[in-house]
């Protein structure tokens, strides 16, 4: 009796084929985008959400064509950031258009459909079992997305990845190789080794680690002028990554950030210097071979 | 997954799906040796998980050809979200909507249409959507 492999195609259903086709329409559909850059952590509250918006304006202000894909589909935030809650999608005659930030910046957000507060949900044929197929359509909506979208010719696509260290392979396996990741932490060793564990299942990946960012490293006083400790003690767990910077906690910062606010808008603020410098330090990395990266490392 | 027709070593052919109903998927397979038929019946847990690939399930060939193949992820699981349909939308239109993801397609469509409403616009065509486009500052 003939087994599985004996048999050529799958009978006519073709579901092999169309995941298949899925996989090649996100290449093709990312075929202008010079860098997938990845920003995660595996940690969740270290400001992956907001360090990438700002380094997205950071890269912006550097030049580049910038877009992000809010990849957190359990709270997503780049909407807000981006100040683009209530756009809608709409399509044009090569894909669907990107919505953009005054200041330029693609943000695909699916926040941006689920206005706050409306959770983020799904038809469902399988009332009650969400815990069966959720994460299987949490990644097809993203592979949607990537798929659909007329990213058109960006220098910088980030994606702004959702907490969970294993799963971050998940994420890598979906960009595909040519990703690049750069992981944020804060000086804390609880955060740390979770970061650490994210670093050692990419190790697994044939992606490259740009590094990190040392988030939260201090706040910013605006009163005295200061960067003071935020956290008790330096960190103990040593990341093996390069530290691509460091950028204080601002309360500014993040305020404005909260009201959708561009960093551009407020030059001056303390805590986007550093920032620049991350994104200019972004650049020069990506421009290296992965193998001098590494020398580095 | 493939079938067999044990009979005769074949490998059954899909011949036909049925509506979904109450989340189950009705897939009938036939043999072409024999032409046995048989149905699977696949419970909504089931109906579920394969929908969330992203996939069309019916028989090769007979799928629609848009360009994007995931636009069909729930359109044969469960209810059509997408509205009451009252709003004419000409086929260049429709055809440029179906490039928006299923889930987020309800959501398109009802924003694009109460842009139009707004403005006193009987149907939805091509400039309808470059101009919501703009609106939209995008």
């Amino acid at each position: 009796m003939k087994n599985y492999y004996d048999i050529a195609g799958d009978g006519g259903s073709d579901i092999l084929e169309q995941v298949q086709a899925q996989e090649e329409s996100v290449a093709r559909n990312l075929a202008g985008v010079r860098n997938l850059l990845a920003v995660g952590s595996g940690k969740g509250g270290v400001g992956k959400s907001t360090l990438t918006m700002q380094l997205a304006c950071a890269l912006r202000e550097l030049g580049n064509a910038v877009s992000i894909l809010d990849a957190d589909l359990n709270g997503p935030t780049q909407a807000r950031l981006g100040a683009l809650q209530d756009r809608i999608l709409v399509p044009g005659e090569s894909g669907v258009t990107v919505p953009t930030t005054r200041d330029g910046i693609g943000v695909v957000s699916l926040g941006s459909l689920f206005p706050e507060p409306r959770a983020v949900d799904f038809e469902s044929v399988a009332a009650g079992s969400s815990y069966t197929w959720r994460a299987t359509k949490e990644f097809t909506v993203l592979r949607e997305l990537l798929a659909c979208m007329d990213w058109g010719k960006l220098d910088y696509l980030l994606v702004d990845l959702p907490p969970g260290a294993e799963r971050i392979v998940q994420y890598a396996e979906l960009l595909g190789p040519t990703a690049i990741f750069v992981l944020v932490a804060i000086p804390s060793d609880m955060a740390r080794g979770v970061v650490a564990r994210s670093i050692d299942a990419l190790a697994k990946t044939p992606n490259r680690i740009l590094g990190y960012v040392e988030n939260m490293d201090g706040y910013y006083c605006s009163d005295c002028e200061r960067v003071k400790p935020l956290f008790p003690a330096q960190p103990q767990v040593k990341l093996e990554l390069p530290c691509l910077g460091s950028v204080p906690f601002d309360p500014e910062l993040a305020a404005l950030c909260d009201r959708g606010g561009s960093p551009s808008d407020s030059p001056a603020l303390f805590s986007w210097q550093p920032v620049r410098r991350i994104a200019r330090e972004i650049c020069e990395r990506v421009a290296e071979p992965a193998s001098a990266c590494k020398e580095g490392a | 997954m493939k079938f067999l027709c044990v009979s005769c070593d074949e490998p059954m052919k899909l011949v036909h799906t049925k509506p979904p109903e109450r989340g189950s998927l009705t897939v009938v397979y036939r043999c072409p040796s024999c032409s046995h038929e048989f149905a699977m019946l696949t419970n909504p847990y089931e109906t579920q998980v394969v929908g969330s690939l992203g996939v069309k399930v019916g028989p090769a060939g007979t799928g629609d050809t848009t360009k994007c193949p995931f636009t069909d992820v729930v359109r044969d699981l469960g209810s059509d979200r997408e509205g009451s349909n009252v709003f004419p939308w000409t086929p260049e239109a429709a055809s440029r909507l179906r490039n928006i993801p299923e889930f987020a397609r309800p959501m398109a469509k009802a924003g694009i249409e109460k842009f139009a409403k707004e403005r006193g616009l009987a149907q939805i065509d091509a400039q309808v959507l470059d101009q919501a486009k703009d609106f939209f500052g995008m």
